[in-house]
């Protein structure tokens, strides 16, 4: 750097710091899990696309892997080529992608993962992980199932069985853990007869529903990874005939809002892929503006159940 | 009696009654290893015979066996179809957006019609420009996925008012006593076996499937056959398509994926040839009840899933070992 541009940029930070920042343009670079795959991803993405278009500052490269490691991974190449200021990157497999973290990181371009974190080995080269905390869901839904118990009077003889989502999935398994762990705290009674896998698949979860009706005479609650899966459970105890089961999901979704609704499902956690999106925008922006951003920067996701679902709109995914 | 006196024997079609015995054990050995491993689960879960259970395995398998009856005809005429699963999203996500568009009668012609047209369009390409069918229908896997998930929006699709309308009778209505997805299966089931093997059409799959030049010599048009061979799969396809949105009212645009090889290994298991020529709807259903059952009774025996994963495919080699050993009548065979 030669003392001409030292001194412009002296005064150009001497502008900053009196409110200039803003009228600096960011291009963001954005690569997606695998849009398109789900309503939920579906809805993110445009959020996203609205998010950045309505901040006049950012330039938004939007990106899709679709579902694919090795194409993620050449997406991120060309955006470190293209000289992004920032990469915010949804992991298509949260081990592989390390090394083009790596990467990006070695180019001094900060990446901010989001939704769901890459593994730890590669939190080093991350600026931070925006997206919600799968653990904490998993308590709370254990929270909501106890509260019901408790005010139906079976807190002490409740058996429940637990559908989760795809076996090897982050989400799936932190969900599953922060359920287990919580529930003996607060329901120390209630007994978590078997755990099956649903894939995050409402017909396979209806499947492992109508197996579990035919194998335990009496199940008081159900806990599912997901809404979706809660509906195919909850469909499969209808056609049995099996009344008063009390239905728990997580990411509630709009079948799940209408079957609250209709009375027939309990609660679930209100997770919204707009607050998702536009979550990792602003930090990805507050990174830039060298703000400061917690490592781990969750954003809320708050219990919902047929007692307060007024408060909420009805998800549109 | 000797390795090789138990093998003419299991050949030996006429003579004693032992020797007819051992005939229909070499023919049946899918049927064998399926009533095997019925009792086992059996004894290991007294939940697993009961009739309401029985009923749902079978009445969850009808998607898949459906599927699976279509490329059954695909198969003994020597060909592939690897679409049906993604094909399957599309017939359910295009009824179901219909439904609330059109009403439940037009929906269902409609979607019957898209899928018949892509089922026209695969047996044009492996039928009358002969290109490979594993390319052709693995790339109309991706190709039709893409066509779901552009008509989708990426969006998962609902009927909105699931009490008004009898669009649910496919899926979970009865008629009988028996859940109306068991009798579509029994009632395609049965009309399809008794195209396969009684019609001069069925002859002709067969022929196309076991040796092209003579059935070309014999007069068979053979892209003809090929071609309404698909055109059985895609209406199958259809059905599935059907029955799935009507038992959940609503889908998301992945519900088929992975379905084509579960498709193909209940077609194989029940003992249809990869290389065309052999294979009957009787042993397909057999397959497929195979497949439904083993999910189902281990679920109910309650071992943990990572173990199933493996605990099925075991399953699934005993069987084909089973079949083929029946049908050489010895147990070991090297490659020699």
């Amino acid at each position: 750097m030669n003392i001409r541009s030292m001194l412009a940029a002296t005064t150009a930070a001497g502008i900053a710091l009196a409110g200039a920042a803003t009228a600096q343009e960011y291009t963001i670079g954005i690569t997606q899990n695998n849009v398109g795959v789900d309503s939920y991803q579906t809805t993110y993405e445009k959020a996203f696309i609205a998010a950045a278009e309505a901040n006049p500052d950012v330039q938004a490269v939007v990106l899709d892997a679709g579902g694919d490691v090795a194409r993620q991974i050449a997406q991120m190449e060309d955006l470190i080529q293209q000289e992004v200021d920032a990469i915010i990157i949804w992991p298509t497999n949260g081990e592989a992608v390390i090394p083009v973290v790596r990467q990006a990181s070695q180019a001094d371009i900060p990446v901010i993962v989001t939704n769901s974190n890459i593994a730890e080995q590669g939190f080093d080269f991350i600026a931070s992980f925006s997206g919600p905390d799968n653990i904490t869901q998993g308590s709370r839904s254990a929270e909501i199932m106890c509260d019901k118990f408790k005010e139906l009077g079976i807190e002490d003889e409740a058996q429940i069985v637990q559908i989760s989502g795809q076996p090897g999935y982050t989400t799936a398994i932190e969900r599953a853990q922060g359920f287990e762990e919580r529930l003996p705290e607060v329901c120390p009674n209630v007994t978590l007869v078997e755990t099956q896998p649903g894939d995050w698949n409402r017909e396979k979860s209806q499947q492992v529903m109508e197996a579990f009706l035919v194998k335990y005479d009496d199940i008081d609650g159900v806990y599912s990874g997901d809404d979706n899966m809660g509906v195919g459970a909850l469909n499969a105890a209808k056609a049995a005939g099996r009344d008063g089961i009390i239905f728990v999901g997580a990411t509630n979704f709009a079948v799940g809002y209408e079957a609250m609704a209709a009375g027939d499902y309990w609660g679930s956690i209100y997770q919204s892929p707009v607050d998702d999106a536009e979550a990792a925008l602003q930090t990805a922006i507050d990174v830039l503006n060298d703000e400061e951003v917690p490592f781990l920067n969750y954003f809320d996701t708050p219990k919902i159940t047929q007692d307060n679902m007024d408060e909420f709109e009805k998800p549109v995914f | 009696m000797s390795e090789a006196a138990q093998e003419r024997s299991a050949r030996n079609a006429g003579g004693s009654s032992g020797a007819k015995v051992g005939t229909f054990l070499a023919k049946q050995g899918i049927l064998i290893a399926f009533v095997l491993f019925m009792v086992s689960f059996a004894l290991a879960s007294e939940r697993f015979l009961d009739p309401d259970n029985i009923l749902g395995v079978i009445r969850s398998s009808a998607i898949l066996g459906v599927m699976a009856l279509g490329v059954t005809f695909v198969v003994i005429s020597g060909n592939l179809d690897l679409s049906v699963g993604s094909l399957m999203s599309f017939s359910t996500i295009v009824v179901l957006d219909l439904h609330d568009t059109l009403g439940p009668a037009l929906a269902i012609l409609a979607m019957f019609g898209m899928t018949l047209a892509i089922g026209a369009v695969i047996g044009f390409l492996v039928g009358y420009l002969r290109l490979n069918s594993l390319i052709v229908t693995l790339g109309m896997l991706s190709a039709i996925h893409g066509l779901t998930l552009t008509w989708s929006g990426g969006q998962n699709m609902d009927i909105a008012d699931k009490a008004g309308t009898w669009f649910a009778v496919f899926g979970q209505g009865r008629a009988l006593g028996i859940p109306m997805p068991i009798l579509m299966f029994a009632l395609l089931a049965a009309v399809l076996g008794i195209v396969l093997a009684k019609t001069p059409f069925g002859r002709k799959v067969y022929a196309v499937g076991g040796n092209g030049t003579a059935a070309t010599f014999s007069g068979i048009r053979r892209a003809r056959t090929v071609f309404t061979c698909y055109l059985i799969s895609a209406f199958c396809v259809a059905t599935a398509g059907l029955i799935q949105a009507s038992r959940s009212m609503g889908s998301q645009n992945t519900v088929g994926q992975g379905m084509e090889l579960e498709v193909l290994a209940a077609v194989i298991l029940g003992g249809a040839s990869l290389m065309g020529g052999s294979g009957t709807i009787f042993k397909t259903v057999i397959g497929v009840l195979i497949l439904g059952f083993i999910q189902n009774g281990l679920l109910l025996i309650g071992l943990q899933f990572y173990v199933q994963f493996v605990v099925t495919w075991i399953i699934i080699i005993l069987a084909v070992w089973l079949d083929i050993a029946a049908k050489r009548g010895r147990l070991l065979s090297p490659i020699a």
